[in-house]
C-alpha cells in the first residue's frame, strides 16, 4: 500500500507542478479557454486520486478549488489576480500536505482554514448573484474557411523550394490547421534523400479568397498539384471539437480527404451516428497512444547503472579498437570500427537520456518573480529565450538555487520602483531576460536586467571600510566585481528579508563551480547588470586533451584551452620570472613536473599548453601531448579530496586510469604560491 | 545452531612483515593481483593512487605506510584486498595493499582477547582484539577505525601495546 502511495505522492507533484505552470500561463491571458479547461481537469484528476488514497484534506479542499473553476469554465466568473493569487497560494499549500507529518501541525491547519475561508468566501459571492443566462457571444467575423490540398511534386527540392515555407506562409492569411501525409512514402531502401514524398492538408480560416492562396504558391506552381476548396463561410476552426476531432486524425498522417473532413462536420450535429462513434473511438486510440508514448517514469537508479554501463562498454571498446590495430587484420579492424561507432552512439543517446530542458526550473523562476514583484511594488517582465535547451538533471537541479538568488538581487537591487524608473526615462516595466544557448559543448546561461547596474565605486568604499583594499591600491574593474563574490560581501545598507545580508553571490559561485560552470558579471550604471554562466551540458562526460607528464596520463579539458606550443627543456628551466615569450606576450607558466614533485629526467623537448585563466592565459608545461579524448568521467572518491587539482579520472582503452586536471585550480595555486614567495 | 553461527566470526588474515593481521569477510568485497597504479600527485604517501577497477575508479592505500612502516617491495606475494567501508556515511570502497594474504579463519567471540587497554593513550580501538594461534597472535583490526582518521597512524605505539599484552596473556 505505501509503494502505491508513493506513486500517488509522485504523480501529485507533477500534477501540482503542471497547475503551477498553467496558472503562470493564464496570468497573462486570463480568457484562454484551453488553459481553464486543462486547470480543471487537473484539480479533478488530484481530487479523485487523493481521495482513493486517503487524502481528505486534499480532497476537500482541492473540490471547494474545483468549484470556482467550474464558474470560471461556464463563464459564471472571471479570471482575476486575487484569484490566481489565491490558487497559487494553494498549490504551496497542497505540496505541504502531500507530506503527511505536516498535516497534523498548527500553523499548516491555520493556512488551511484561511485558505478554505478565502476559497468559500469567493464560492459565496459568485453563488448569492442570480444566475445570468449566459448567452454565447457568435462574433460575426467574414471569415471563410478553406480546404487546401498541397502536393509538391517530388522534384520540389531541387528547384531550391522549401514547401515547408509555403505550408507557414498560409499565417499570413488567417488561422490555419495544417496535416502532413505520408502516404506516398515509399519503403527505406528505395527513398532518396533530395526528393519530397510528403503532401499537406491544409485548413486555413480567412477573410481572403482562393486567389490569394494561389499567390502563395506562385512560384511553386509548376512543381506542385493544387486542389483549392472552400468548405464553409464560417470559421469552422472554431467549431466546438471539431479542432481536437481533426487533430486526432491528422496525427496519423494519412490523407484526411476533403470528404471526410465533411462528414466530421456534420456527424458533429448528428452525435449520435455509428459512424461517429467509430470515428470518436479511432481518434481516441490515436491520442491514448501519443500519450503513452511520451515518457515513461524510469528510476534514476536504472538510468546511472545504465549509464555506468555504457561507460564501460566504450572503455571495452577502446581497447577492442588498440588490439585491433595491433594485430592490423584487416576484417578485425572493420569490426572494430563498427563497434565504436556503435558504441558512439549508444553512449551518446543514453547520456542524452539525462538531459532534460531548462524549461523544467523556468516556472519556478516566473512565480519568484511574480511574487517578488507584487511585494516590492515593481513591475516586471520576465523574459525566457531558449527554455528547450537541454542539460543534464543534475546540473539543473544544482542551478534553480543560485538562479533564484541571482533574479531575487536583480529585482531587489537591479530593478528600480517605478517612480525612480520613470525619473530616468526608462519604461516603467522592467525587464529581466534568462537566455540560454549552445557554445561548442557548453550551455551558457544569460541572465541579465535593465535596472540599476552595480556601483563599482561603492563597492570601492565598501571594500575599503571592510578592509580588503588598501587605499592606495589600485584595482582593475573585473577584480572589484569579483569581491561580490567574497562570503560576507555587500554593498547595501539596510538589509531587507530579500537580500543584502551578505550571504549568496559566494555560495552562487561555489554552487556554479560545483557543476564545473563558470560565472562572470558584466555591469553598467542606470542600464542594467548581466550574469553569464557557462557550464558543461553533462557532468559524466568531458572533451580534454590527453597528455604525458613522467609515465602518467593526464586529460585537460579542451574547453580551456587556446593553444599548445613546443619548447626545448632549458628553455623552460631557465625562463625569466615564470614567463615564457609566445607571439608577441609574455605569458606565465608552471612547470608541471616541478609541481607534481617528480624527479624524474624529463624529455629535451616539452609541450606548454596555454589555457584560458579569467581574462588572461596562462601556460601548462607537459611532457608530450598524446591527443584529443573524449573522457567518461569518474570520480576519484573522498579519499582526495585534498587533491582538489584533479577534478576526476578517467579509463583509458587499454585500461589505464588517467587523471582529469582542473587547470583553474593549478594556476590558483600556483599564483598564490609565487605571491606568497614575493612577500617573503 | 543459531547461537552458534552468530558466535562464529570469518576473518580474512594477511601479513604486513611478520605481523599477521585479520579484517572481517564481511567487508572484503575482493582479492585482486597487483597491477599498475595512477599515482595522483601530491598526495600523502600512504595513498599509492588509483585502479581501473572493471571500470570504477578504485583508490589503494599502502597499508604499510599508513602504519608508519618502511615501504616494502611489491612481489609476488603483495595482494590488494578490496574492501568496502562506512565512512562518514557514505559507504566507500577502496583496495589495501599488503604483503601477502593468508587465509580465511573462523573463530569464536569467546576466543578472542579484547583489545589491549594498556597505555590508553593511544587505544583508538584500531584493534578490536588478539587471537593466539600457538606461539603467534593474530591482531584483528577494526577496518572503519584505522580509514577514520586521515593521518598515519603509529603502528609501532600499537606494536609495544600488544607486545606488553602478548606478555601479559603468556
Amino acid at each position: 500500500m505505501d509503494s502505491f502511495k508513493e506513486k500517488f505522492v509522485e504523480e501529485a507533484l507533477d500534477l501540482i507542478n503542471e497547475l503551477e505552470t498553467v496558472l503562470l500561463r493564464i496570468d497573462k491571458n486570463t480568457e484562454d479557454k484551453e488553459l481553464i479547461e486543462h486547470i480543471f481537469r487537473i484539480m479533478h484528476t488530484l481530487k479523485g486520486n487523493s481521495a482513493m488514497f486517503g487524502f481528505i484534506l486534499i480532497d476537500q479542499y482541492t473540490h471547494q478549488l474545483e468549484t470556482i473553476y467550474d464558474f470560471i469554465r461556464n463563464g459564471k466568473m472571471k479570471v482575476s489576480s486575487e484569484l490566481l493569487d489565491l490558487t497559487l497560494a494553494s498549490v504551496d499549500h497542497i505540496r505541504n500536505l502531500l507530506d503527511e507529518t505536516n498535516s497534523s501541525k498548527p500553523e499548516i491547519q491555520n493556512t488551511h482554514k484561511n485558505l478554505l475561508g478565502r476559497i468559500g468566501k469567493i464560492i459565496g459571492n459568485n453563488q448569492s448573484v442570480p444566475e445570468k443566462k449566459t448567452e454565447i457571444q457568435v462574433v460575426k467575423e467574414d471569415l471563410k474557411t478553406f480546404y487546401v490540398h498541397f502536393k509538391p511534386s517530388v522534384e520540389i527540392l531541387a528547384n531550391g523550394t522549401n514547401p515547408l515555407f509555403l505550408v507557414e506562409d498560409f499565417g499570413t492569411l488567417g488561422e490555419y490547421m495544417a496535416f502532413p501525409n505520408n502516404d506516398s512514402l515509399p519503403a527505406f531502401e528505395e527513398m532518396v534523400a533530395d526528393k519530397c514524398y510528403t503532401s499537406w492538408e491544409i485548413l486555413l480560416a480567412t477573410k481572403d479568397d482562393d486567389q490569394k492562396i494561389r499567390e502563395i504558391f506562385i512560384f511553386a506552381e509548376d512543381s506542385c498539384t493544387l486542389e483549392i476548396q472552400e468548405l464553409s463561410d464560417t470559421n469552422l476552426l472554431t467549431v466546438k471539437g471539431f479542432r481536437e476531432k481533426i487533430t486526432g486524425i491528422g496525427a496519423l498522417h494519412k490523407k484526411i480527404g476533403i470528404q471526410k473532413i465533411k462528414e466530421l462536420l456534420t456527424s458533429g450535429e448528428k452525435s449520435a451516428s455509428k459512424y461517429d462513434n467509430v470515428l470518436l473511438r479511432d481518434i481516441n486510440d490515436v491520442a491514448n497512444k501519443l500519450k503513452n508514448i511520451s515518457s515513461i517514469r524510469v528510476s534514476s537508479e536504472k538510468l546511472d547503472e545504465l549509464i555506468n554501463l555504457v561507460s564501460e562498454l566504450v572503455t571495452t571498446q577502446a581497447g577492442l579498437s588498440l588490439l585491433a590495430e595491433k594485430i592490423n587484420n584487416k576484417e578485425l579492424l572493420a569490426v572494430a570500427e563498427d563497434v565504436e561507432k556503435l558504441s558512439r552512439r549508444l553512449r551518446d543517446n543514453t547520456f542524452g537520456i539525462r538531459l532534460i530542458p531548462i524549461e523544467n526550473m523556468i516556472t519556478r523562476f516566473q512565480r519568484l518573480v511574480r511574487e517578488l514583484s507584487h511585494e516590492l511594488d515593481k513591475e516586471v517582465d520576465f523574459i525566457v529565450e531558449g527554455s528547450d535547451i537541454e542539460l543534464d538533471k543534475t546540473i539543473i537541479e544544482g542551478l534553480i538555487d543560485p538562479i533564484m538568488h541571482i533574479i531575487r538581487n536583480s529585482i531587489d537591487h537591479g530593478i528600480e520602483s517605478k517612480e525612480v524608473r520613470q525619473k530616468l526615462g526608462k519604461p516603467k516595466k522592467g525587464r529581466i531576460t534568462l537566455k540560454a544557448f549552445h557554445s561548442g559543448t557548453n550551455v551558457v546561461i544569460k541572465i541579465s536586467d535593465d535596472g540599476a547596474g552595480i556601483d563599482t565605486e561603492s563597492i570601492q568604499r565598501h571594500a575599503l571600510k571592510k578592509g580588503l583594499l588598501k587605499p592606495d591600491s589600485s584595482i582593475s574593474r573585473k577584480d572589484l566585481l569579483d569581491l561580490i563574490f567574497l562570503p560576507g560581501f555587500t554593498t547595501t545598507d539596510k538589509i531587507t528579508t530579500i537580500s543584502g545580508r551578505g550571504v549568496g553571490m559566494d555560495v552562487v559561485k561555489r554552487n556554479i563551480s560545483d557543476l564545473r560552470g563558470e560565472l562572470t558579471i558584466e555591469t553598467e550604471i542606470n542600464s542594467g547588470t548581466e550574469i553569464t554562466i557557462k557550464l558543461p551540458i553533462t557532468l559524466s562526460i568531458i572533451d580534454g586533451l590527453l597528455v604525458l607528464i613522467d609515465k602518467s596520463y593526464y586529460v585537460v579539458p579542451l574547453s580551456s584551452i587556446n593553444r599548445c606550443f613546443e619548447f626545448r627543456h632549458e628553455a623552460l628551466v631557465n625562463a625569466v620570472n615564470n614567463l615564457i615569450y609566445i607571439d608577441n606576450g609574455h605569458v606565465p607558466f608552471a612547470y608541471l613536473r616541478k609541481e607534481f614533485g617528480i624527479k624524474t629526467t624529463p624529455p629535451d623537448i616539452e609541450q606548454v599548453i596555454i589555457v584560458e585563466y579569467g581574462n588572461s592565459f596562462f601556460g601548462l608545461a607537459v611532457d608530450n601531448i598524446v591527443g584529443e579524448y573524449q573522457a567518461v568521467l569518474k570520480s576519484l572518491g573522498s579519499m582526495y579530496r585534498e587533491q582538489d587539482f584533479v577534478s576526476g579520472a578517467t579509463i583509458l582503452g587499454d585500461g589505464t586510469v588517467a587523471l582529469l586536471l582542473d587547470p583553474n585550480k593549478i594556476i590558483s595555486a600556483f599564483t598564490y604560491k609565487l605571491e606568497k614567495a614575493e612577500l617573503n | 545452531m543459531s547461537t552458534d553461527l552468530t558466535a562464529i566470526q570469518t576473518y580474512l588474515s594477511f601479513k604486513l612483515g611478520d605481523e599477521v593481521f585479520a579484517i572481517n569477510v564481511s567487508k572484503v568485497l575482493n582479492i585482486l593481483e597487483m597491477k599498475p597504479i595512477t599515482k595522483v600527485p601530491k598526495s600523502p604517501d600512504y595513498l599509492k593512487g588509483v585502479i581501473n577497477l572493471r571500470g570504477t575508479v578504485l583508490p589503494v592505500v599502502d597499508l604499510r605506510l599508513k602504519f608508519g612502516l618502511a615501504e616494502n617491495k611489491v612481489t609476488v606475494d603483495t595482494n590488494i584486498i578490496v574492501i568496502s567501508i562506512d565512512k562518514e556515511g557514505d559507504t566507500i570502497m577502496l583496495g589495501i595493499q599488503v604483503d601477502s594474504v593468508k587465509e580465511v579463519l573462523e573463530f569464536k567471540t569467546e576466543e578472542i582477547a579484547p583489545s589491549p587497554s594498556i597505555g590508553t593513550k593511544y587505544n583508538s580501538g584500531f584493534i578490536e582484539g588478539m587471537w593466539r594461534v600457538g606461539e603467534n597472535f593474530i591482531m584483528i583490526l577494526n577496518i572503519e577505525k584505522v580509514f577514520s582518521v586521515e593521518e598515519i597512524i603509529d603502528f609501532k605505539e600499537h606494536l609495544t601495546e600488544t607486545d606488553t599484552l602478548e606478555k601479559a596473556i603468556k
